[in-house]
């Protein structure tokens, strides 16, 4: 594979496949965060320790 | 579960720095342009979802030998982070596709295969949300898992046995890379941040999975 100079006009692909990885990878990890969040919450309300 | 906070966040921010390595730091490619800095992401979310699936894998066997519920938990887990990543590589795939290939999909092996493994993996999910039975769910599921793990060899070795339009692996082939030593070092750092990413997402779901666990096996005897 060579170097290019001159970039062609296909970066838009790039940057629309880097937002979805990046959103779905961020969203997954809160969204996992928050359920972890909620079960440890389910168990301290039922009266048990957390971890 | 910290430890699995402390990785996730950890493999956001190496993400993070793979993004701007391959973007601002690595040179555009001669014939693709810039479409062809997609593989910094299409690849390393493939070779992630290949080791989840991989591990599930072997967790299920063990668990069929060992009978530990822990290593169901584990497999379910590694599940369902696996799904989010060949989710990835299905959403990423066809995107580079389109201005290489000129067509988003193509009905060939690799393509094909790699569909049907998210269909399986989706179906296993799916398994364990339909049963209530804990030792019943952990066997079936169990057996899928091994099931689904054996698509992922075929799936690689597709593009040698098929006539296929998807490239054959440029990294790791017997002929050694087939690319600059700039794009190699780029591609093996975002596989390294994506696999810390994945040990981080895992760890955390395998915590939850643990919390559940210990929710039902405590609720049982009241059901």
């Amino acid at each position: 594979m060579l170097l290019l100079r001159e970039p062609l006009d296909n970066g838009h692909f790039m940057l629309a496949a880097y937002l979805i990885v990046a959103v779905v990878l961020v969203g997954y990890s809160v969204m996992l965060m928050l359920r972890v969040r909620a079960e440890v919450l389910r168990e301290r309300g039922t009266g048990n320790r957390e971890e | 579960m910290r430890t699995g906070r402390v990785l996730t966040v950890a493999g956001l921010l190496a993400v993070a720095a793979a993004y701007v390595r391959a973007i601002m730091f690595t040179g555009i490619e001669a014939v693709q342009g810039p479409a062809q800095k997609i593989m910094y992401v299409h690849v390393p979310s493939a070779w992630c979802a290949f080791l989840a699936f991989v591990l599930v894998g072997v967790c299920s066997g063990l668990y069929l030998w060992l009978g530990d519920r822990r290593l169901d938990t584990f497999s379910e887990a590694s599940v369902e982070v696996g799904v989010v990543l060949i989710g990835l590589v299905l959403i990423t795939g066809p995107i580079w596709g389109k201005p290489i290939w000129g067509t988003w999909w193509q009905w060939e092996p690799r393509l094909t295969s790699t569909l049907f493994l998210f269909f399986l993996f989706v179906g296993y999910l799916t398994l364990r949300r339909a049963m209530f039975d804990p030792a019943e769910r952990a066997r079936y599921s169990a057996v899928v898992g091994i099931l689904g793990a054996m698509l992922v060899p075929f799936i690689h070795l597709s593009v040698y046995m098929f006539r296929t339009i998807h490239p054959r692996p440029v990294v790791l082939n017997p002929e050694g890379p087939t690319m600059p030593g700039s794009f190699v070092a780029t591609l093996l750092f975002s596989v390294g941040a994506f696999t810390l990413l994945y040990l981080g997402l895992v760890t955390m779901r395998y915590g939850l999975g643990r919390l559940r666990a210990l929710r039902e096996a405590r609720d049982a005897p009241a059901a």
